[in-house]
């Protein structure tokens, strides 16, 4: 009975123990689940406005004289011709009343200069518009559509503003009259770098990313795989072997920015590699990857129940037949769920690109393994560290795509794994 | 005894690193006929088994001394083939371990890999005359393609020895193929064992003494890594030579 009584306290003491330490659990994943959505929410706020740019109507009058300079005009003068001055008068036949120099000028920066060039293309194109006036939707500059997209910014103090008082009275005119409109961002999604917000767009530095994680998987999965089923099923255990494990167990803790190092050290300064390319990136990514592939490898192969392996030696299988017949595949889920977790591991990898100089500021979509380009996370890092103001949402556009990759990436592994995973 | 010996172990020392776990085993086992090791735990029963096809080769630190003969023929000699020789003697572990595979796969593997038949016609009648032999095949006739992993426990087992003569091996070896399974599925694989004798030499190890009992013509008792008593089955229950022996099947040790 006395017993019994002891018993009945502390037991009590430990229900209290087990409630206090789900609340601690608790606690635990709703401060990290909060944060999480602080995060993400910031980040989607700010990102999704760079997915809409602003676009301004305006009558634009291709006058004949700008265009054609002289009477035995050549149709290449075309290219040459001062389409800014297009733009500018046709700003102008809007606000009829401005005729300051200085003014006018800062009237034509509503526009983006990249609408020159697709107002030639349009003449190089139709010939017939040449005389004509049409009415068009011209891409705002950066700071207009900032300021479009972002009401509250026009609070702000004049000098602290992006744009002034007189700017400002423009734009709300040009409201007024409804010929401002958002539209779908379409060059962020095909254009390289640039140091015009408006024009920059996320494709070059995508496709950069992509050249380069093709060469650290073509690179990276033969030779991690080789080599941790050589480790794991063909090696001898000794002493040697020993070492190399704990050499890549080491490896796989190396800062990756040492990996960065040593491809500036080797593939550009020893082996003269073109700099800035995908497959120098590539190649120092997968050093960095294969570690990791390795070490899923083996511990994928350890998984597979020794029983197997013994039915198929039991079998007269030889010891390279019960690898590949039955080990391997049964292990290959594992295998491929450990290399795309590599993989997005190096997608979201800037530092060591940084050493091989991938951060230039490159403003063609890259076209080859050798060209010189940039990859997501640089992008970001670059776009971060530029002062214009449009580059905020561009920055957080950034992330949110680099995002839904690694989210794509670690569904893919999710899905592999559920899908082919036996049981036995 | 005066029947063929299949079997002959000569002094064989079995050593795992320091430890030594088998000492001077000396086991002649009759061709056609079952052959039971009995014994208690880690009596070294089912490492002498694991010898006579060299799966012992696979772990690193096991080392073997002595001399076991197959036909006469030396196992461990330098010119013998351990995967060649795993060819001629079948194995059926404790737990059943059929590959995540179809049920034809899992019978067909051992012929493909070495190659027996010739074309798809004589594999799939060499896979239906081992499922035949293991008592099997009314069972899964309907649905060969189901992995090997979905039949029950004693399916499973009987799926493994399937798998096993399919090679038409001569000597089968069974590390307690009736450990992992009811009394009505173990019935079933005694029965089986009874059948196989006539074709196959037979060694089964086994920790029920009344399953050696049953299935067995010969028995042989170990114990702490020796060999303590071989002879007829109906002898060694009734009246064992050694006192050991005795001690064991009334349950005084073990």
């Amino acid at each position: 009975m006395n017993n019994l009584k002891k018993i009945e306290y502390s037991l009590k003491k430990r229900k209290r123990q087990e409630s206090r330490f789900k609340i601690y659990g608790l606690l635990g994943i709703a401060t990290a689940v909060s944060f999480l959505c602080i995060i993400l929410s910031s980040i989607f706020m700010e990102g999704k406005k760079a997915f809409l740019s602003t676009y301004i109507k305006l009558e634009v009058y291709f006058d004949p004289d700008i265009i054609y300079t002289s009477n035995d005009q050549k149709e290449e003068d075309i290219k040459f011709a001062n389409f800014q001055k297009i733009i500018k008068n046709s700003l102008n036949s809007f606000f009829p009343e401005i005729s300051d120099k200085g003014e006018l000028r800062k009237l034509s920066n509503f526009i983006s200069s990249s609408e020159e060039e697709n107002l030639m293309k349009l003449v190089l194109k139709n010939k017939q518009l040449v005389g004509q006036k049409i009415t068009l939707w011209l891409l705002a500059s950066s700071k207009i559509d900032v300021i479009n997209k972002n009401p509250d910014m026009e609070l702000i103090a004049e000098e602290d503003r992006l744009i002034s008082d007189l700017e400002l009275n423009w734009l709300n005119e040009i409201r007024s009259a409804n010929n401002i409109k958002s539209n779908f961002n379409k060059n962020f999604f095909v254009k390289a770098d640039s140091t015009e917000p408006e024009q920059a767009g996320i494709w070059g530095s995508l496709v950069g990313s992509f050249f380069t994680l093709f060469v650290t998987l073509i690179l990276s999965f033969p030779i991690a795989v080789a080599a941790g089923v050589f480790l794991e099923e063909l090696a001898p255990k000794n002493k040697f072997t020993d070492f190399i494990e704990v050499n890549i167990n080491n490896l796989a803790a190396v800062p990756s920015i040492i990996f960065g190092l040593l491809g500036l050290a080797i593939f550009l300064n020893v082996m003269h590699l073109p700099r800035s390319a995908p497959i120098v990136g590539g190649m120092v990514l997968a050093l960095m990857t294969l570690p990791t592939i390795i070490i899923a490898t083996r511990a994928s192969l350890k998984a597979v129940p020794p029983s197997i392996r013994e039915a198929a030696i039991g079998l007269g299988a030889t010891k390279f037949q019960t690898v590949t017949h039955h080990v391997l595949p049964l292990s290959l889920p594992g295998i491929l769920t450990g290399t795309i977790i590599g993989m997005s591991q190096a997608l979201g990898e800037s530092a060591p690109l940084l050493m091989i100089g991938m951060v230039a500021f490159i403003v063609d979509v890259p076209g080859s393994f050798l060209d010189s380009s940039t990859v997501l996370p640089v992008q970001i890092y670059l776009w971060k560290s530029t002062a214009a103001r449009g580059f905020v949402e561009l920055t957080a556009a950034g992330v949110m795509v680099l995002l839904s990759f690694l989210i794509l990436m670690n569904g893919i592994a999710v899905f592999i794994r559920q899908k082919f995973e036996k049981k036995w | 005894m005066t029947e063929k010996i299949k079997i002959k172990s000569k002094n064989v020392n079995v050593y795992y690193g320091q430890k030594k776990a088998l000492d001077k085993i000396n086991l002649e086992i009759p061709t056609n006929k079952v052959t039971a090791l009995i014994g208690p735990s880690g009596c070294g029963k089912s490492t002498f088994l694991r010898c006579i096809n060299r799966m012992n080769d696979t772990i690193d630190i096991c080392r073997i001394e002595g001399k076991i003969f197959v036909d006469e023929e030396d196992i461990y000699s330098t010119e013998v083939d351990p995967v060649l020789l795993r060819a001629k003697i079948g194995m059926v572990f404790q737990k059943p371990n059929p590959f995540p595979k179809s049920i034809f796969d899992n019978v067909a593997y051992g012929p493909k890999i070495h190659g027996i038949v010739n074309s798809n016609d004589e594999l799939e009648e060499l896979v239906i005359y081992s499922l035949k032999k293991a008592g099997l095949f009314g069972e899964v006739k309907d649905r060969l393609n189901d992995t090997g992993t979905s039949l029950s426990g004693g399916q499973q087992q009987r799926l493994c020895i399937a798998r096993a003569i399919a090679i038409s091996p001569q000597i089968i070896l069974m590390d307690e193929p009736c450990s992992a399974l009811d009394p009505i599925a173990t019935a079933i694989i005694e029965e089986l064992i009874d059948e196989l004798a006539k074709n196959f030499t037979i060694v089964i190890v086994t920790h029920s003494m009344q399953q050696a009992a049953r299935v067995s013509q010969q028995t042989a008792f170990f114990h702490m890594g020796s060999l303590i008593e071989v002879g007829r089955t109906d002898q060694i229950f009734s009246t064992p030579s050694q006192k050991k022996t005795q001690d064991y099947i009334t349950g005084k040790i073990g």
